[in-house]
């Protein structure tokens, strides 16, 4: 074409048209022809975009355009045995900033100003967050829907809050614009771990990390099965993130955590930590306590109680108030931070797995399981305590904790009276090749393999130079639990195999593990591990130990009905944790119930009670007594009485409201009890106790017979420290019944009330019931 | 009748340009030349022919309207495909700029068919108030509208280049390129035979250039006046000035240039490029921001590849590439249309341009011609630097797509400027006939 139009001009100027003509003809070639050469031009620059660069352009295209949201899993849930939710996670939200998008200072400030004080972060943290060049910075974690819709409110409004910092133009309006103000902040869903129970059974479930990863206790065993697999989407979204009607959108389902269903029942927890609470308090102890409940013929731990713990919600928090204070006092930064997170791990740490203990008394059943599986002692074997014994020439004499000795006992007498030149004979019989053999068999020198992190191995003597090597001396001791140290975990399972016939069984704390939809993933097995001693010598000690608990040194540990077999603890720390110059105790009980078809075996234990009786009959046989109480009716273990019980026990008030004053005077005579009439009525309108509540037999009954007596109390004195006759007498004074229910039948010394149920001072009225416990204060190994 | 008149044309358009200009004047320029008697007659007829401004001459060039409605259409689709987003986002309604667009297209072609009809000679024959001709009337208009924008036409960010009336507003500098150009030919066509004299040739245009040029850059409109500058080259080369006043002007250019970077700041023009050439690495914020949607022009060129992503199917449009109706509605295009696509469309535009000056070539007069390749040359320019800014061949400057980019004044300009090119082809091929 462009020779064509050439040879037009060409030929044009030969014809006619002179000078201006044909000189537009040649330019207009030229300019057509340079124009031409532009559009080829244009062309090969869009080609060379297109075909050459057209790969990496449309990369760098789609890494703008795709993004890959991720999608996270949901966390499991952590229920009891019953389904009662222990832990669970909650939709929360992460607070994203992409400081790109900041335009400029003015800005800038305001947005860390008013962000700071929405998120309660600290102002200039979050300006250095701001000047990152980047499109993801998260500004803050995990916070609730409210505070979410806050910051979304806060960023629409921007434009208009500080538009007027801006200069106006001609028209009066700002000259602030920033298109991207709809990027600069963005939500990101999340979940947070939360733990409706707060400092309950903490140690055992653990708690979860800023990322939902497991860090302690459960949630860190079962990170794995509880953390599910996160998915993600690949989308196409435009600028403001928000999706593309496009195709090629890939999405990868999330698959949600697996749940766990613990063996742990949250009541029976409940009420262990309970009364570790209170003996925590009552007994001012130093290092914590524990109680560890386990089904016998499962090996399922029904529950797990470490006091002195902490609130999974907020781990970092020191929950003890006065080591928090004290830490908050050290000047030095340092050693602040270190005195803190020393506080923060000894809370979190499972002191009923991690931590060992010298075993002391409770060691006993062990000893005397050994020497009857062996046939060395029968239940009539007969050992002599003079009140102290040297166990093999040579020795220094050891004592007895009764220095006027134990006399001649059979068997269960020296059980019952955990004496020790008793055990010190018993471990002569035995030698240190069976003494180590049942302290294997039982299944002390391993760990027990719980599923739970962090489970601490057993101290056992390596005075030869390898492990098991003992000496004599320490055969002596160590046949009455001193000088080694187990774990609790350890001590329950032992005491669970002689509850259940001899078979060591593997602990547990998940029974179940379960998918997202609640199907059943993994139910947990029981597993026996090994049968320790025989059946005989089992059934030989459950008759020992309930002997024991019932008249023996472990009595305070009886509960009415429920034929508890025990055997208290106190051992010799062989350290000064807290520091007073006294060395530190540990008071610990373990048994198990029902003695004629146990059920439950129990080891509670407090370490370093700096009340003055530090034993273990008077500082753990409490608790024990008080979770077997009240555990026991929950697991719907019938209570059987003995006559003897049957006196004492309680029984309930009938109804005499109604009834004429001479009526109900009768009535109440027929039932057994003595009444009191308060008021001038005719007609009883109340009375204390009401209908249906507990009444000891014998008590006393008010009635009230006008609206004015009605309102006629009596203030609660105190009643501890007393004898069963001062109490008694005491609250006669005020017109007060006592249930006195739980008390040991018989008691060869001298038994002094310790808590009662009403705190003096109270205004009750007159008839109330007050429930005062007692415990025989005998300073018993 | 008129299909067979056509198809000769065509034929003959390309078998043999040396016929066209043989059998002249027979029907057009032959007033017939009677006796005395009919002097006043004549006259009297010279009144008629004078106010004969309708011409319908041997039809018009139907290949050009056809380019001409073909760009118009594929235009406001693809304006449309590429807008509807960002409509969306921006006025809550995605028909918002088709429905805009379309409405001054359809009166655009109304006003291109009638235009057609008038005689284009008459442009530069009537006078006004037998004083002005229409040329240096339109010049004075478009003066007067370039002033009247400065006073009146402040927008939100300082920028004055619109006027606004009620509902409406326009450019001026869209008249102001059609006047430069409807001046120069009629300036250069009478003058033709002293183009070559400095004063004639140079001085007198330059007074008028340099004058729009003043006040484009006082909006400030830069590239408008690049445009123009370019513009008055081509029209004054067409017009035949000598090459060696062109490297003088070209000079004067310079030193303007180096005038304006000083007076307004250093390295003023270097901030203007705004990181050109350097679009895909970028180091600040600043520059991020500023390459920011040449950057996404290239991602959107680049994803089309040689088959596009298909109609409708362009990401960049999702709000990364920004006002994608105006000058950068051609990346869209490259995107859903891919390298065959937008090849396509590039050849229209080139054989529009080529059919639009070949056809004014072969108009019976100067003024006609220069006038019609004025025009032409005019559109194919603002095609090229627009593709050229799209592709960061040069820097993001602010030049529309002819037929594409959304803008009442443009595509209303730009459909009576090829009206009359349109009335241009009305009277090429005349001889031949």
């Amino acid at each position: 074409m462009n020779n064509k139009e050439l040879n037009n001009g060409n030929v044009k100027k030969k014809k006619h048209i002179k000078g201006p003509k044909i000189r537009l003809w040649h330019r207009t070639f030229v300019v057509l022809s340079v124009i031409m050469i532009l559009f080829l031009a244009v062309i090969a620059r869009i080609g060379y975009l297109q075909i050459v660069q057209g790969e990496s352009l449309q990369k760098s295209a789609i890494n703008q355009q795709v993004r890959e949201l991720e999608i996270s899993a949901k966390r499991g849930s952590i229920y009891d045995t019953n389904g009662e939710v222990l832990a669970q996670s909650a939709t929360v939200w992460n607070i994203i900033l992409a400081p790109i998008y900041i335009k400029d200072d003015i800005e800038r400030e305001y947005i860390v100003e008013n962000l700071a004080k929405i998120l309660d972060l600290d102002k200039d943290d979050l300006m250095e967050n701001s000047k990152k060049k980047s499109y993801y910075v998260t500004i803050k974690r995990g916070v609730n829907k409210d505070v979410k819709d806050e910051v979304l409110t806060f960023v629409n409004g921007i434009k208009d809050a500080i538009k007027d910092s801006y200069p106006k133009n001609s028209k009066g309006d700002s000259t602030y614009s920033n298109t991207n103000i709809g990027s600069l902040i963005v939500t990101e869903e999340a979940y947070e771990r939360y733990y409706p129970y707060q400092d309950f059974a903490s140690v055992v479930l653990g708690f979860t990390g800023s990322d939902d990863q497991g860090l302690y206790g459960l949630e860190y065993q079962y990170d794995d099965v509880l953390s599910g697999v996160n998915g993600k989407i690949l989308t196409t979204t435009d600028t403001h993130g928000v999706q593309t009607p496009f195709s090629y959108e890939q999405k990868v389902e999330a698959i949600d955590g697996y749940s766990l269903v613990l063996s742990i029942d949250e009541t029976l927890q409940h009420i262990c930590e309970k009364y570790l609470e209170q003996g925590i308090i009552d007994n001012k102890v130093a290092n914590r306590a524990v109680a560890i409940m386990m089904d016998v013929n499962t090996g399922a731990v029904l529950a797990m109680a470490v006091k002195g713990d902490y609130d999974p919600n907020n781990p970092y928090k020191i929950m003890d108030e006065e080591l928090a204070a004290k830490i908050e006092e050290i000047k030095n930064d340092d050693e602040r931070a270190e005195a803190r997170y020393a506080a923060q791990s000894a809370q979190w740490r499972n002191k009923a797995i991690s931590d060992v203990y010298i075993p002391g008394s409770v060691y006993k059943v062990v000893t005397t399981s050994a020497c009857l599986e062996e046939g060395l002692v029968t239940k009539d074997t007969t050992f002599t305590c003079s009140g102290s014994y040297v166990p093999f020439p040579g020795s220094a004499s050891i004592g007895c904790h009764n220095r006027n000795g134990h006399g001649t006992q059979n068997l269960k007498q020296a059980l019952s009276n955990s004496c020790n030149p008793a055990y010190m004979q018993m471990g002569n019989l035995l030698g240190v090749d069976n003494f180590f053999k049942y302290y294997k068999a039982f299944g002390f020198s391993s760990k027990t393999g719980i599923d739970l992190p962090g489970e601490a191995k057993d101290i056992f003597f390596t005075t030869l130079g390898y492990y098991g090597g003992m000496s004599l001396s320490d055969l002596a001791v160590g046949s009455f639990g001193q000088n080694f140290s187990i774990t609790p975990i350890q001590m329950i399972t032992a005491m669970s195999a002689i509850a259940n016939g001899g078979k060591i069984l593997q602990p547990y704390v998940v029974r179940q593990i379960l998918d997202s939809d609640g199907n059943v993933v993994k139910t947990t097995e029981t597993v026996v591990k090994r049968q320790a001693v025989s059946e005989n010598t089992t059934s030989q000690l459950a008759e020992m130990m309930q002997y024991n608990a019932t008249y023996g040194t472990a009595k305070n540990g009886y509960v009415a009905g429920y034929r508890v077999a025990g055997k208290t603890g106190t051992s010799e720390a062989k350290r000064d944790a807290n520091g007073d110059g006294i060395k530190d105790y540990i008071a610990s009980y373990c048994g198990f119930a029902p003695a004629d078809d146990p059920k439950i075996a129990l080891l509670v234990y407090f370490d370093t009670p700096l009340s003055a009786n530090y034993y273990g009959s008077a500082v753990a046989a409490p608790a024990f007594a008080g979770i077997i109480s009240e555990a026991l009716p929950y697991l719907g273990v019938e209570a059987k009485y003995t006559e003897e019980e049957l006196a004492l026990l309680d029984t309930v008030a009938n109804n005499y409201i109604g009834m004429s004053v001479a009526q109900a005077k009768n009535k109440i005579s027929e039932d057994g009890f003595a009444v009191i009439v308060k008021g001038e009525g005719a007609n009883v309108i109340d009375q204390v106790p009401a209908n249906g509540e507990k009444i000891p037999k014998g008590g006393t009954i008010v009635l009230y017979t006008d609206e004015v007596s009605t309102d006629d109390t009596v203030v609660v004195p105190n009643l501890t420290n007393m004898t069963l006759s001062n109490v008694n007498r005491v609250a006669a004074l005020y017109n007060l019944n006592i249930s006195i229910s739980g008390m040991p039948s018989s008691s060869s010394g001298e038994l002094l009330s310790y808590s009662q149920s009403i705190e003096e001072g109270t205004s009750v009225k007159e008839g109330t019931v007050i429930l005062i416990s007692f415990k025989e204060n005998d300073e018993v190994m | 009748m008129r299909n067979s008149a056509i198809n000769t044309k065509i034929q003959l358009s390309s078998a043999a340009p040396d016929l066209t200009r043989q059998p002249n004047n027979q029907k057009v320029r032959t007033p017939t030349p009677n006796n005395k008697k009919n002097s006043v007659k004549n006259k009297r007829k010279n009144l008629k022919d004078r106010l004969k401004i309708f011409r319908v001459g041997f039809g018009i060039d139907t290949p050009l309207l056809i380019f001409t409605l073909a760009l118009v259409i594929i235009g406001l689709i693809m304006m449309f495909s590429a807008s509807y987003v960002f409509a969306y986002a921006q006025q809550g309604d995605s028909y918002y700029y088709l429905e805009r667009q379309s409405i001054f297209a359809i009166v655009g072609v109304i006003v291109m068919i009638a235009v057609s009809y008038f005689d284009y000679k008459k442009l530069a024959q009537t006078r006004i108030f037998n004083r002005f001709g229409i040329p240096i009337s339109i010049v004075l208009l478009a003066i007067l509208l370039l002033v009247i924008v400065l006073i009146v036409g402040k927008d939100s960010e300082g920028v004055s280049r619109w006027i606004r009336l009620g509902p409406l507003s326009f450019q001026p500098s869209e008249i102001a390129k059609f006047a430069l150009i409807l001046f120069l030919a009629d300036y250069t066509s009478k003058k033709a035979k002293k183009m070559d004299n400095f004063k004639t040739g140079v001085l007198v245009p330059l007074i008028l250039v340099v004058a729009f040029c003043a006040l484009l850059v006082l909006e400030p409109h830069y590239s408008c006046t690049i445009i123009i500058i370019m513009l008055a080259a081509i029209m004054l080369f067409l017009g035949g000035v000598k090459i060696r006043y062109f490297i003088f002007m070209a000079g004067l250019l310079g030193v303007a240039i180096i005038v304006v970077n000083f007076t307004v700041g250093f390295n003023y023009f270097a901030e203007r490029l705004g990181g050109w050439g350097n679009t895909l690495e970028f180091e600040s914020y600043q520059q991020w921001q500023d390459t920011w949607q040449t950057r996404n022009s290239l991602y959107a060129i680049g994803s089309g590849g040689i088959w596009g992503l298909g109609l409708g199917q362009s990401r960049q449009k999702y709000l990364y590439l920004p006002e994608p109706q105006n000058d950068f509605v051609f990346s869209i295009v490259c995107e859903e249309l891919g390298f065959v696509g937008s090849t396509i469309i590039i050849l229209l535009f080139a054989i529009l341009v080529w059919r639009g000056i070949t056809v004014s070539m072969r108009a019976e007069d100067l003024f006609g011609r220069i006038l019609g390749t004025g025009i032409m040359a005019q559109i194919g320019l603002q095609v090229i630097l627009n593709l050229f800014v799209i592709t960061d061949s040069l820097p993001n400057t602010g030049i529309s797509l002819p037929f594409f980019s959304y803008g009442g004044t443009s595509i209303l300009m730009l459909l009576f400027q090829m009206g009359i090119v349109l009335s241009i082809s009305r009277n090429s091929f005349s001889e031949k006939v």
